[in-house]
């Protein structure tokens, strides 16, 4: 019996509900980065009842600062770029979790193989994969737990 | 009525250069959750639906999304209920002047750029991409009053579109405590993107546009709610007589699709300025390019 996601999950993780403010998880994330005592880019999304409805990445909510029309200011050097991360962050303000939060997941259970869990992320350019029993979340895979327990086993 | 437009700076120009490659598209069992989502997520104005090969076969915009908020259709209901289609296409080779045409005579707001496979976008057009790209080019030019710093001398302003000139000189306003069924009303019979709110003693509060209706949409908050509980503050708003260049570079800088025009003071608005009024002026927004401007009517944005 190889390794599996049991093996490699994360058992302790912060969570989001969909009518959380968007300020308020960009709160959550530098907590959880605090706690966890490493970087936290993403972060599922539980509903009320528990149940997993979506990921909210770092990139989910890069891309709502990413001024619209980018393309047109990138090129002018004598713009003030920090007025328009300003805009951005104030027309965010009444964003939530639930708006821009990733809602096509792929999941695995405690019993996934490492080598299936690599195909997945590799396939799919994904970070992190929520671990599911009996439709709750147990855990979650990071990448850097992936990658970390390889080379590990490629010194040896 | 000849049209005489060598000078144009729109002249020469083809769609694959204003045009955006990125298209926002959603399968049309979708819900209306999800195109609400994409809506915000993106900032895009419209979603394309797309079939089983990924073909495009209709398109939800904000319009349409507010129709089904208005109409109480519950979030979870498929796209392809409220969709609209077929989406309208262009070529890349075809001229931005031609595609201006057929937004204007087709009343739409977009076109979707046909690539290497039929019924496939390549790409999309909407105003603020064509606006964006006259942009640049009055940015670069010599005169362009945008790079001007402090007080600008009327030599300066010689010969620049003042916002007046290009602006829609009616104003849609509704009360603060007006219900959002109400502004819907407001906003669909007019064909406009944004009301301005009003206190009752007539100062500007707030603006509710489309986008706050989708966002209040998808937050699942009653139609019967007063427009106060959703509006954006403070109004952005220009003078009459603001150079249009710098009127453009506000909105743009602020993500907004219109500016509301004061006359003197910024409690008396007197009209609005879309990006798609400033698309319209074809020629940028001075007139050391052209002699021959064109203004045409149309859809108001």
């Amino acid at each position: 019996m190889g390794m599996t996601a049991r093996d490699l999950m994360d058992t302790t993780f912060h969570t989001l509900l969909p009518q959380t403010l968007i300020a308020e998880a960009a709160r959550t994330f530098m907590l959880a980065s605090e706690e966890q005592k490493q970087r936290v880019f993403g972060m599922m999304v539980i509903d009320e009842q528990g149940r997993l409805v979506g990921m909210l990445s770092m990139y989910d909510i890069l891309l709502l600062l990413r001024p619209k029309h980018i393309h047109i200011w990138g090129e002018m050097i004598d713009i003030d770029m920090g007025g328009l991360i300003d805009e951005a962050c104030r027309q965010a303000k009444s964003i939530l979790v639930g708006d821009i939060m990733t809602t096509d997941l792929i999941t695995i259970t405690a019993d996934t193989h490492l080598q299936m869990i690599l195909d997945i992320m590799i396939k799919k350019h994904i970070r992190r994969i929520p671990v599911l029993e009996s439709g709750k979340v147990v855990g979650i895979v990071y990448i850097s737990k992936v990658f970390y327990h390889l080379v590990q086993q490629l010194i040896e | 009525m000849p049209v005489i437009d060598r000078k144009n700076v729109l002249s020469g120009l083809m769609v694959r250069e204003a045009m955006r490659k990125l298209v926002t598209h959603l399968p049309m069992d979708a819900s209306i959750e999800q195109a609400a989502r994409y809506a915000i997520k993106y900032k895009v104005n419209a979603i394309l639906i797309t079939g089983e090969k990924l073909e495009a076969i209709g398109v939800v915009s904000k319009t349409d999304l507010m129709g089904a908020y208005y109409a109480g259709l519950p979030v979870e209901t498929a796209v392809q209920a409220i969709m609209v289609g077929p989406p309208m296409f262009c070529q890349m080779d075809d001229s931005l002047e031609s595609a201006l045409d057929t937004m204007r005579n087709s009343g739409i707001h977009r076109l979707y750029v046909v690539g290497d496979t039929p019924n496939r976008a390549a790409g999309v057009l909407a105003y603020p991409d064509i606006v964006g790209l006259l942009y640049r080019y009055c940015h670069k030019c010599e005169k362009s009053i945008t790079r001007l710093r402090g007080t600008r001398s009327s030599d300066d302003l010689a010969g620049q579109l003042m916002v007046r000139e290009v602006m829609s000189p009616s104003v849609l306003a509704h009360g603060a405590d007006d219900t959002l069924l109400q502004v819907m009303e407001g906003l669909a019979s007019h064909r406009f993107g944004a009301v301005l709110i009003r206190e009752s003693h007539g100062l500007p509060a707030g603006v509710v546009s489309k986008t706050d209706m989708v966002i209040a949409y998808k937050h699942r908050i009653p139609t019967e709610a007063k427009a106060r509980e959703i509006m954006a503050h403070p109004v952005h708003a220009c003078e009459q007589d603001e150079p249009l260049a710098m009127a453009i570079q506000k909105m743009i800088f602020s993500d907004i699709h219109r500016l509301f025009v004061y006359k003197e003071h910024p409690h008396n608005i007197i009209g609005v300025l879309s990006l798609t009024d400033a698309a319209r002026v074809r020629s940028g927004s001075c007139r050391a390019c052209t002699s021959s401007r064109i203004i045409e009517d149309g859809p108001r944005g």
